[in-house]
């Protein structure tokens, strides 16, 4: 048979491949399993959440914000425990990010609150001297959009059994579950319900009569996700 | 002469020459005493003359060489391949690499095993046992040096480099508690567990004047914020602190152990509470900070504990 694949270098190139391909699964496919299984603790987005996840998405916070704490002493220092990839198991899709300008942000909701990022995205350099981030001012005038938020609730429920309306085991031993709404509207109150709890903390009173109408701008649902980062 | 010597003997005559124009005139040896230009000089001349001959040598083998041997009866396109001894150092080498390869399967890779985190957990190990070792016994100065360059990197962004709070974005630390602050507390109470354990205050349906035997008024309320928030300097506002607020917090306002927190002054303890805790107040909420070490705490108490005087 050796004999025969020496002649023929198609086949040949084929087993090659096949034989390499193999030996590649079965040394990779166990340990990525066993890695990327969400870490205890983790757990899928809520509905502003996910609506906040797509304000940081649209404008573009992965440019200059990795979300990937390295196991460095320096980084671990800084922003907490490294990162581990069942942490990012319902990150769709990641925003490991590429490059700092500003700082890194994987646990973000342990150091900063609510009202320290109503300070800093209305101007960043009025909390951090010198800083060259920009002004985030439409945020506080845009709506979220839920709708979105909901549908890809819905969609990664669907396809990747993301464990909505689960219980899900957190670090210290108690159970956690992530509501999905039913319907769209039911999706809308519940955020609203989410979105007043956040603005309860805030100061600008634009947003709070805005939650109190019942509508949700971008900032709320921002500072909704930076809080879930931990 | 074989023409390819003779070639090589023009190329060495050649780079030597250049050799000699690029470095060797007009003084450019580096003087008399420059021995390691000399040598560098002679190195380079050593490096062309060999090259030249060892190409020459394979050149020449390439050009007349004629292989001999038996041949092997397997043929590809009319290349064959001759039946020869496997050389002897070969033999060994591969021999070696078996048994090195068992070894390295069994016991080298499995033992040794090589991953990012356990280097990263080495040497934050090392690390700390260095910074331990290192800051044992600190003086006060040390101390507070170091608490301030860890207030730049995990404070300052809430409560600014200067430590004033940012016009109220977070507490001004230069001073031990704000007017607003008080007011706030006797409110709404208090559970920041700023002893280091669940201690609530009641709000003010339970802050009973024992001057005037009576709950305390806004006036009182007022007056009391005043007196504390401006040091407990005065006599505006003595008499209510007395009455109400000294029977936990002490007469002079440093609070008592398993009772009340200091409200006169900062102190590392309250600090430490702090930062384990996290706090929420009239500002907002200020999250726990768990990841600091135990020396680092006690080096942020010190240089906040003196801010303040």
């Amino acid at each position: 048979m050796f004999h025969w694949l020496e002649k023929h270098p198609f086949f040949f190139a084929v087993a090659v491949f096949v034989t390499i391909a193999f030996a590649g699964l079965i040394e990779i496919l166990p340990n990525f399993a066993e890695a990327s299984r969400p870490v205890i603790g983790t757990k899928p987005y809520s509905t502003l959440e996910l609506a906040g996840r797509h304000v940081y998405i649209k404008n573009s916070c992965n440019a200059c914000h990795s979300q990937l704490v390295r196991p460095f002493k320096s980084e671990t220092d800084r922003y907490g425990h490294y990162s581990l990839s069942g942490e990012y198991a319902y990150d769709r899709p990641f925003l490991w990010g590429s490059k700092r300008t500003g700082p890194d942000l994987m646990r973000v909701g342990n150091y900063r609150t609510t009202d320290w990022h109503e300070n800093h995205m209305k101007d960043p350099a009025a909390v951090v001297p010198g800083s060259i981030m920009p002004a985030y001012p439409w945020l506080f005038k845009n709506t979220a959009d839920i709708d979105t938020a909901y549908a890809e609730m819905v969609t990664v429920n669907k396809v990747f059994k993301t464990p909505y309306n689960e219980e899900l085991p957190m670090a210290d031993g108690s159970k956690a579950t992530v509501k999905m709404a039913a319907t769209l509207d039911e999706a809308h109150t519940d955020a609203l319900e989410e979105a007043k709890v956040i603005a309860a903390d805030m100061k600008d009173q634009d947003v709070k009569d805005a939650v109190a109408a019942g509508q949700i701008p971008e900032i709320v649902a921002l500072i909704a996700y930076l809080n879930s980062l931990k | 002469m074989n023409k390819t010597v003779l070639a090589a003997i023009i190329v060495v005559i050649a780079m030597l020459g250049f050799t000699y124009v690029a470095v060797g005139g007009a003084g450019g040896m580096g003087g008399e005493n420059d021995w390691v230009n000399k040598l560098a000089v002679l190195g380079a001349v050593v490096l062309v003359i060999v090259t030249a001959f060892v190409v020459t040598k394979y050149v020449r083998q390439m050009q007349f060489d004629r292989a001999s041997g038996k041949l092997a009866d397997e043929n590809w396109d009319g290349i064959g391949e001759y039946k020869n001894e496997l050389p002897f150092g070969w033999a060994v080498i591969f021999l070696g690499m078996t048994i090195w390869a068992i070894w390295y399967f069994l016991v080298g890779y499995p033992v040794n095993a090589y991953s990012q985190i356990g280097e990263y957990n080495e040497e934050v190990a090392a690390h700390d046992a260095k910074f331990e070792a290192q800051y044992a016994n600190m003086d006060d100065a040390t101390l507070k040096e170091m608490g301030g360059s860890i207030f730049i990197v995990q404070c300052a962004p809430c409560h600014g480099l200067q430590a004033d709070g940012m016009d109220g974005k977070a507490a001004n630390l230069n001073h031990r508690i704000a007017e607003a602050s008080i007011k706030h507390v006797i409110q709404n109470g208090s559970n920041n567990q700023l002893l280091g354990m669940e201690m609530p205050m009641p709000d003010r349906n339970g802050l009973m004047n024992a001057n005037t035997g009576a709950l305390i008024t806004d006036a009182e309320i007022d007056s009391v914020a005043k007196y504390v928030a401006g040091g407990m300097k005065g006599t505006a506002g003595a008499d209510v602190f007395a009455g109400v607020c000294a029977a936990c917090h002490g007469p002079d306002g440093k609070g008592m152990d398993m009772v009340a927190p200091n409200i006169a002054e900062f102190n590392p303890t309250l600090v430490a509470n702090v930062l384990k805790h996290g706090k929420k107040g009239v500002i907002g909420q200020m999250p726990a900070f768990n990841n600091l070490t135990e020396v680092q705490v006690k080096a942020l108490g010190a240089y906040v504990t003196g801010l303040s005087k």
